[in-house]
């Protein structure tokens, strides 16, 4: 599978992630390829990434600002934005990069397994100096998130 | 009859929100446990009786199959149901958990009432069909 094809099933996999758990509308989206080193959002104070393998291989990052993220902690939370810390807002777009790259995955793999490395949190949210990095800008009723994805291999032998 | 509900998760957020839907489910709660991996989670579970687990997969130190088969080997606690609440939504993990003994399975994201319906089908009576 390639990047663009990987990358273009996040805005549906966001979605279902976003309305389900974090009651939150995915209003509008798109999908670039990214120059290397560019930030995906200039404004982003907030990056996570992680890595997946499987039949696909490679790096997920997901970046927002500080506004956008403790919306969606309220939210995934169920409390109000002045009660949330900012470690709780950082554990809670962890667990969105989490669940939003094993929602891609899951698509993906199908009936295999596959495996997602514990999300870290990005001290930048400038994307990794890769040929073939996809970004998805997704609108959101609490703002917008910017995911990456990188594949670094196509076939994995099984 | 109260429930000691044991949540077996990395996240400290997932724990907040998998402890809040049973809080709204109207299941009568006596003790809610937490465990941030494997390892944590035998240690509770030889501390106090627990009636349901409901652990993740992906977790450092243990993980959730591995808590899963610690579980179902130890003649004290393997009668007690354990629900898998996993990111890891693809049919052979699922299935994969079942033979190992889970006796459920809730992919995240989830929907509360998935969830709430999945607890009670294992301690039994009826969801609050209203969340």
């Amino acid at each position: 599978m390639k990047a663009f094809e990987f990358a273009s099933l996040v805005p549906e996999c966001c979605a279902e992630v976003l309305e389900a758990m974090y009651f939150t509308t995915l209003l509008d989206s798109t999908l670039a390829e990214q120059p290397v080193g560019v930030s995906p959002d200039p404004l982003a104070s907030i990056a996570f990434q992680l890595r997946f393998a499987g039949d696909v291989s490679g790096r997920f990052g997901i970046c927002l600002d500080q506004a956008t993220a403790f919306s969606l902690a309220a939210n995934f939370l169920g409390e109000s934005d002045n009660t949330i810390s900012a470690d709780e807002v950082a554990e809670v777009v962890g667990e969105l990069a989490n669940m939003l790259c094993g929602s891609v995955m899951s698509r993906v793999e199908g009936e295999h397994k596959f495996a997602l490395s514990h999300p870290e949190r990005s001290s930048s949210p400038r994307l990794p100096g890769a040929d073939g990095t996809f970004v998805s800008r997704l609108d959101t009723d609490c703002g917008s998130i910017a995911i990456w994805i990188v594949v670094e291999e196509d076939a994995c032998p099984r | 009859m109260a429930f000691n509900i044991l949540i077996v998760d990395d996240s400290p957020a997932m724990r907040r929100v998998v402890r809040r839907v049973v809080d709204i489910s109207g299941l009568d709660v006596g003790n809610f446990l937490e465990a941030g991996n494997g390892v944590e989670a035998l240690v509770a579970l030889r501390a106090e009786w627990v009636d349901l687990i409901m652990t993740d997969i992906n977790m450092p130190d243990m993980d959730g199959e591995e808590l899963l088969l610690a579980v179902r080997n130890d003649p004290v606690l393997a009668a007690i149901p354990v629900l898998v609440v996993s990111t890891d939504r693809s049919e052979g993990r699922a299935r994969q958990m079942l033979l190992c003994g889970a006796d459920g399975y809730v992919p995240k994201p989830f929907l509360p009432a998935t969830l709430s319906r999945e607890m009670y089908r294992l301690l039994g009576g009826a969801p609050d069909e209203s969340i």
